[in-house]
């Protein structure tokens, strides 16, 4: 990771952290402010750690005020808010006695208290909070940070020199100032226009960069070119640009430009990185080529001095890098920068990278230009369990696999898809990969609940460990995964998986139209009802590509299938295995592929028409007849087929797919283990209970002796399933939901007592027993109407029909029977779609 | 015998232990006869230098080789025990496996697990190692059971059913028990998704071998080439026509067979190979063709 940042003065003042009780903001200075030459170059060493230690003071200083006593912070609060008295126009409470020789009136009153009458329009102070008084402390904490936020801008403004940021100061100051008096959020809007501003963006056009002329390169110097531009990315992340008065501008409409270009920049990157009540951008990430031709030719003179200045700070084989290597890349990206057309800033740049590259890019070259807190989420849930995501490594699944040894098998192949993420990814063998694990925990900053690390470690060791790898399980792994076979297979070597197709404008080499053939006569075999021609058209067509497992070079199954770039989707045209390698874990093994591979496209979705043979392995496969693409972005440009069913899978690209399985069989593994271990801890015998043979029918959960020890908590926390779907904020999907149990509870045998209200005239007396009758026809009108927002609502009609019956009908009947099964019933399919609590 | 899970643990264990001491005998025994082999050898080399057979070597000669053939046997003993130890902890296996299944706890296995098992099995199937001159037993590789024989609850069959469009079909199935009144076998197909119980009379039931033959001391007991047999098609729990291409030259090699497949141009199906526990010859022509 680059320490190497740009000068990186800090604008924002620093607090002190006097606990008198009130908001002094310290006189401390801080360093100069943001005229770029001024603050770069030599001075730029310790920048870095003074901008880092400003913003931790900030945040510091929030914290700290965050803390305060309620009252204090009402205190606080009425400089900055409207008198609520009728007719008052005073929008600060100023204090009685002015201070000797302040020159910030507003920001010292040791003594205030909620009598003391404003200065200004002699109102006691309490009339200025009055209306705070129902805020949410979350809210009071939200006004307090623009306060701390509002004077650290109005330091910065009163230290800064040039006229034009001056302003820009001058201008956020009153907003914030404005947002507190209106308690509302800040938004800039105006002329400067809404990031982005420019496209493709710099990240992106870097990121092309990157790949238009280091694609070619061999994985290890990639990787140094890579580590370069995040580099790069970083310090413009970071970089204090000049004022525009400070430049020398060759024409009017540079200045112009620069001006805006340069507003923007301090309005929504700059403060913001430290006023983080105000909406912050990466500056890479909303600016283009303009700015980056602006300031290019300045950036590269001072980061090259800065490097030169530290050349014997750095550690060796960071000079090499930052001396040798940085000076290049830089000179090659200012030739593109200024060329007259450059393919790095086409919108629609497509260079496929080399496959070893692949994986890398698409999970890391992102992570470099967004900000810290976005990468983190972006590597998400799914690997948290076993490896916290670094910087270094973002995406960290693969660490799980089996299949350390793929960096070596595969490093001459050409395009097979296998290595792709692991590829670049795995530095090390697996024994290194764990203890690199246990850094990496450390970095992350780890939630109340989670587990020890040591814990985790030690289990990770014992599902590892070799005891647990033979016995009869080795021989007969039952159990194992489906796909493990096959990956197994992919690792020795015996299967690869290639995306080939034909092209009627390039070379098709002799290999890939063997391939295709044999791709052709597989799918012509396994699928007999289609037509021989129709599939050889298809197979053929350049659109077309298919996904290719090889065998003893020879093609023994395949997925082909046409992406529709512009719709975001791709449709499965045909999928076959051929039938004596079936049932190996090749057909999951191939989809979790093409997932893979998709991803590394940015599609996310998956449509085909399954016949009803196929019907099942989608589903396995993650695919649903429940389409959640819109018609419009599908219909005219999918085949449709007569009798097949439309199915439809979503992929989510924080998931590697061929590591899925594993991932979450280890996961499983890791929760079993602990809970043996909490078995250990709390085994103990208690003696059955025997209130049932006394008579009694039900006793409530948590009087079960014992079962507290277990970890079991009362229904206020649902389970988690439960949980997703209660705060499913979509109504819709609720909707479907509960239409389908609805509708498989009416077809339940035992469901004809129930479908209709009960009739008068057939049972005269029943609604003198029944106050609140229920019944499933009216179920499903309720449903239509919408009434059933939660799934509450719906379990507690559903369970009144039955309370009813077992009210009415003596336990012997028909009726009682029916109530029971279908409320067994009723259950069960409840708890299946995690809908039920218990 | 019928086993709890812990008694058929127990007993597997002690079996491994058993088979731990034998193949440590086996490794003393194999040393000594070693060294009376080398004792034969010098013998040898030493009446060469002497370009005659003295008497006292004469003598010498027949009692070391006495020896050696003494040891061979013991050897063969040893070996001889080790496989049947190996074979008690199959049965008991098996054994807890039928229990197991009788019990309804059938533990619910995917096709690529049951796929994988059904090849594993063909592959430890027991290899018959007869003593000097001793024919190859029926059930072992393409020795035919005897026309009395009946075969044992949880023995793989081959059976033919009815399908469900009256098609008849030869599935791999196992036996569930044998039926002396009514002369019937009932057997469950081996697919689980199937979840077919049939009663079968015996002629449509085939038993498979139940042991592999070696092709380097029992050729006699392999299908010549070209010969028609009913195989299981691979990654299928059917077995169907099927033309011997190759013999399996090892004893762990397979048969290579043409299946019969009109779906394929000129009527067969590329080489495929089939285990020799899963080749079978079926006198008539009822099976069916892969499509």
């Amino acid at each position: 990771m680059s320490q190497l940042s740009g000068s990186t003065s800090e604008v924002g003042p620093s607090s002190s952290q006097s606990d008198d009780g009130t908001s002094r903001i310290p006189p401390q200075p801080p360093p100069p402010s943001s005229s770029g030459v001024s603050s770069s170059g030599s001075a730029a060493a310790a920048d870095q750690s003074s901008r880092q230690s400003n913003l931790q003071r900030i945040q510091q200083r929030k914290q700290q005020v965050y803390n305060w006593p309620h009252n204090k912070k009402l205190l606080k609060l009425a400089i900055y808010s409207a008198c609520q008295a009728d007719e008052c126009k005073c929008n600060g409470w100023k204090t009685p006695i002015p201070p000797a020789k302040s020159p910030r009136v507003e920001v010292s009153q040791p003594l205030a208290s909620f009598t003391d009458p404003c200065r200004s329009c002699t109102h006691v102070l309490e009339t200025h909070v009055s209306h705070l008084a129902p805020l949410s402390e979350e809210e009071v904490n939200r006004l307090l940070g623009m306060v701390v936020d509002v004077e650290n801008i109005f330091m910065s403004m009163h230290r800064e020199e040039d006229a034009d940021t001056k302003r820009v100061y001058y201008y956020l100051f009153k907003l914030l100032r404005k947002c507190i008096l209106t308690m509302t959020r800040p938004t800039i809007e105006g002329p400067l226009g809404q990031p982005p501003f420019e496209r493709p963006s710099i990240a992106k056009a870097i990121t092309n960069f990157v790949l238009y002329k280091f694609g070619h390169l061999a994985q290890r110097e990639w990787q140094t070119m890579y580590d370069l531009a995040k580099m790069f990315l970083h310090c413009l992340n970071h970089w204090n640009f000049e004022t525009p008065s400070a430049r020398r501008h060759v024409t009017a409409e540079e200045v112009s430009a620069y001006k805006i270009n340069y507003t923007r920049w301090l309005v929504f990157c700059h403060v913001p990185a430290f006023c983080d009540s105000l909406p912050h951008f990466e500056t890479t990430l909303v600016f283009g080529r303009t700015l980056l031709r602006a300031v290019f030719r300045s950036v590269y003179r001072q980061l090259m001095d800065k490097c030169h200045n530290e050349r014997d700070r750095m550690p060796p084989e960071k000079r090499v890098l930052v001396l040798t290597h940085f000076p290049r890349f830089l000179s090659l990206l200012e030739e593109e920068i200024y060329a007259q057309s450059s393919p790095i800033w086409d919108p629609e740049f497509k260079q496929v990278p080399p496959s070893h590259l692949q994986a890398s890019l698409e999970t890391k070259l992102p992570a470099a230009s967004v900000t810290t807190a976005s990468s983190l989420r972006r590597s998400g849930e799914f690997e948290k369990l076993t490896v916290p995501p670094s910087d270094k490594d973002n995406f960290t699944t693969v660490n799980l696999s089996p299949g350390f040894g793929k960096k070596q098998l595969r490093e001459g192949g050409t395009a097979s898809l296998g290595e792709k993420r692991a590829a670049s990814v795995i530095p090390e063998g697996p024994a290194s990969c764990r203890q690199s694990d246990a850094k990496k925990r450390r970095l992350v900053p780890e939630p109340m609940e989670d587990l020890p690390e040591a814990t985790v470690v030690e289990i990770i060791a014992t599902i590892d460990s070799p005891p647990n790898m033979v016995g009869p399980e080795a021989v007969f792994p039952e159990n194992a995964p489906r796909d493990e076979t096959a990956k197994q297979e992919e690792l020795r070597g015996i299967i690869s998986f290639h995306v080939v197709g034909n092209s009627l404008t390039s070379a098709v080499s002799k290999q890939t139209m063997l391939w295709l053939i044999g791709l052709q006569n597989v799918f012509s075999h396994q699928l007999p009802r289609m037509p021989k021609e129709y599939i050889s058209r298809l197979v053929f067509d350049p659109k077309h590509k298919t996904l290719a497992l090889i065998k003893d070079n020879r093609p023994i199954g395949g997925i082909c299938f046409r992406t529709f770039m512009t719709q975001g989707f791709t449709e499965i045209v045909f999928c076959a295995v051929t039938s004596n390698e079936q049932v190996k874990g090749y057909g999951t093994h191939l989809m979790n592929h093409l997932k893979d591979y998709h991803i590394g496209h940015n599609i996310y979705h998956f449509l085909t028409f399954a016949d009803e043979f196929a019907i099942g392995y989608f589903k396995k496969q993650g695919f649903s007849k429940d389409i959640k693409l819109a018609r419009t972005i599908y219909q005219g440009f999918i085949k449709d087929y007569e009798g097949a069913t439309l199915m439809h899978c979503e992929l989510d690209p924080r998931i590697v797919y061929t590591e899925f399985i594993a991932v979450v069989r280890k996961q499983k593994e890791v929760v079993k283990k602990l809970i043996e271990m909490r078995q250990q801890e709390v085994q103990k015998v208690h003696p059955g209970l025997t209130c049932f043979r006394e008579g009694v029918r039900g006793i409530p959960v948590e009087s079960i002796p014992g079962i507290r020890e277990t970890g079991w908590r009362p229904v206020a926390r649902a389970t988690r399933v439960a949980r997703v779907t209660e705060e499913c904020n979509d109504p819709d999907t609720l909707l479907t939901t509960l239409k389908n149990v609805l509708t498989t509870v009416k077809n339940h045998t035992a469901a004809w007592p129930f479908l209709k209200p009960v009739d008068k005239n057939e049972v005269p007396d029943y609604y003198d027993h029944i106050k609140y009758p229920m019944d499933l026809k009216t179920m499903g009108d309720r449903l239509k109407a919408r009434y059933y927002t939660t799934r509450r609502l719906f379990i507690a009609d559903m369970t009144r029909i039955f309370s009813n019956c077992r009210l009415y009908n003596s336990p012997d009947t028909e009726y009682y029977r029916c109530a029971n099964a279908l409320e067994k019933y009723f259950q069960t399919r409840m708890r299946e779609l995690g809908l039920w609590d218990k | 015998m019928a086993f709890s899970a812990d008694a058929a643990a127990f007993q597997v264990q002690e079996r491994l232990k058993g088979l731990y001491r034998l193949v440590h005998d086996i490794e003393e025994e194999r040393i000594r006869s070693e060294h009376n082999l080398n004792n034969i050898t010098k013998a040898h080399e030493k009446i060469n230098q002497e370009e005659k057979v003295s008497p006292y070597y004469q003598q010498k000669l027949k009692g070391l080789y006495s020896a050696a053939v003494a040891d061979a046997e013991q050897e063969e003993e040893l070996i001889r025990s080790a496989l049947t130890k190996v074979n008690e902890i199959r049965s008991i296996r098996n054994e807890r496996r039928i229990q197991a299944r009788n019990a309804g706890n059938k533990e619910t296995i995917r096709r690529g697990a049951l796929m994988k098992m059904l090849q594993s099995s063909a592959q430890t199937l027991p290899l018959w190692v007869g003593k000097l001159g001793e024919k190859a037993p029926a059930l072992c590789g393409a020795v035919p059971a005897e026309p009395t024989y009946i075969a044992k609850m949880g023995d793989m069959v081959a059976a033919l059913v009815k399908g469900a469009e009256e098609e008849e079909n030869w599935i791999l199935a196992e036996v569930v028990q044998f039926n002396a009144a009514t002369n019937k076998y009932e057997v469950d197909d081996i697919d689980e998704e199937q979840k077919d119980r049939h009663i079968l009379s015996r002629r449509r039931v085939v038993p498979l071998p139940l042991m592999r033959a070696n092709p380097e001391t029992d050729p006699h007991a392999l299908f010549p080439k070209g010969s028609i047999v009913m195989a299981l098609y691979p990654q299928t729990t059917c077995f169907y026509k099927a033309i011997v291409n190759q013999l399996p030259t090892s004893s762990t090699e397979e048969y290579e067979v043409l299946f019969e497949d009109p779906s394929y141009a000129d009527g067969y199906s590329p080489p495929l190979t089939v285990a020799q526990r899963y080749v079978i010859s079926i006198k008539d022509k009822k099976g069916k063709s892969q499509t």
